[in-house]
């Protein structure tokens, strides 16, 4: 038979919890919000840069023999050296958020460990690193604080690294692992290719008849050059952007469902609350009128 | 009278899209103005200035870090690094070239840039 006062203090303190989910909550669902405003303003420049991107590259797979002979489009068979950028949240308490993206990782290295690959590791998010490092698998970058606080500088010079490597030959392709916005109730994981961009999308026929610009060949491939380091940028960028919204979503939910246990949690003490005291009084009643009766 | 479509994009979001009646951009090889009608054209641009002349025949005067332009029959595209308009904002001259300043940090040739902004900002406050 549980105390009384202890069964008190514990309604006490579930009830407290479930204040602090709900605020919880409520914080994710403003955050999120401006998130998904910022995701939906970024995404105008990733179709403009995108078509951009196709309408070059298949003008210069028009105009000039051979294709494009450029790096950045050259699609590796036997890739030796992988970059993978993980973004993961610098936060928990966002239900399997992080663990997702930390698995899809988990099951790139393996992937390539089989395959004899060697892989570089890149980690933003505090929860993704905290993962990595207590495992012992070694990263070459560790970011703490831009996950959460996305910018477009710091994303860019984050990236850039793996540019300048990709450019000089000592990595050949370059991933980008996170979760992603997929609706109110759902993340979405993506795990894409950032380096070398691919180009089976591009349609050559497409892109010479919808425009009639004119360019010279070695003119636009420093073009194409300077815009793809741009693309690369831009993507770890977005990917910043959606991890963030996806975040709160899912933080939103584990709140959620906290809230709604503390309610329910509230509610069985409550009623054990009530057995215990009735308990009490009957006892005490009895306790009474068998005195009474023992003094007859 | 003739009008072209203008749409300035950054990361961050569109910084301008409407009609213009004159585009000036500070092309990697040298600055050059678009009409309308102006043939098609795709062109990278360094730190500078973008001028527009809008239908009301006002001057809007827009600083980028770097960009690239595609000028086709639809109209004027430019993707832009990092934006700050110069004219037409409501911040004070000051926190203007501080903000430029901030934006031209990072661009190699930033003292030329920063140089060709202050006289613009100088000329924009003189008019205005």
């Amino acid at each position: 038979m549980a105390n009384l006062k202890d069964i008190k203090r514990k309604i006490g303190s579930v009830s407290n919890t479930q204040k602090t989910t709900r605020a919880m909550k409520l914080v994710s669902t403003a955050k999120l919000r401006r998130a998904e405003e910022l995701a939906r303003r970024s995404k105008v420049f990733a179709q403009r840069t995108n078509d951009v991107i196709v309408e070059l590259a298949g003008q210069i797979e028009c105009l000039k023999v051979g294709g494009i002979d450029n790096r950045f489009f050259k699609s590796c068979e036997d890739a030796k050296m992988v970059d993978i950028i993980f973004v993961t949240a610098d936060k928990g308490l966002c239900g399997g958020f992080n663990m997702q993206t930390i698995k899809a990782v988990r099951k790139l290295l393996t992937a390539s460990k089989e395959k004899k690959t060697k892989v570089r590791l890149r980690g933003i998010g505090k929860k993704g690193i905290e993962y990595f490092s207590f495992n012992q698998i070694q990263m070459l970058d560790e970011v703490i604080g831009l996950s959460s606080a996305p910018d477009m500088d710091r994303a860019a010079e984050f990236m850039n690294s793996s540019i300048a490597d990709f450019k000089d030959g000592s990595v050949d392709e370059v991933y980008i692992v996170y979760n992603g916005f997929k609706n109110m109730l759902a993340q979405e994981l993506h795990v894409s290719k950032i380096l070398p961009v691919d180009t089976t999308g591009f349609d050559c026929e497409e892109s010479s008849k919808s425009s009639l610009i004119e360019i010279e060949a070695e003119d636009s491939e420093k073009m194409l050059d300077s815009l793809v380091t741009k693309y690369a940028q831009y993507n770890l960028y977005y990917a910043l952007i959606d991890s963030v919204a996806a975040e709160h979503s899912a933080r939103m939910q584990a709140m959620d469902a906290a809230t709604n246990n503390a309610k329910e949690m509230v509610k069985t003490l409550k009623v054990a609350y009530n057995k215990a005291r009735q308990e009490a009084i009957t006892t005490e009643l009895i306790e009474i009128i068998s005195g009474v009766e023992s003094m007859k | 009278m003739d009008s072209l479509k203008l749409e300035i994009v950054t990361p961050t979001g569109v910084i301008y899209d409407g009609v213009a009646l004159e585009v000036t951009l500070p092309g990697s090889e040298g600055e050059f103005g678009v009409l309308p009608r102006h043939s098609s054209l795709s062109t990278l641009l360094k730190a500078g200035v973008i001028d527009v002349l809008r239908e009301d025949k006002s001057i809007e005067s827009i600083l980028i870090n770097w960009g690239h332009v595609n000028v086709n029959e639809h109209g004027v595209t430019v993707l832009a690094d990092g934006a700050v308009a110069l004219s037409g904002s409501s911040g004070s001259m000051a926190e203007v070239l501080e903000s430029a300043k901030k934006l031209l940090k990072d661009v190699s040739e930033s003292k030329m840039a920063l140089a060709s902004v202050s006289a613009k900002i100088d000329s924009i406050s003189r008019v205005g």
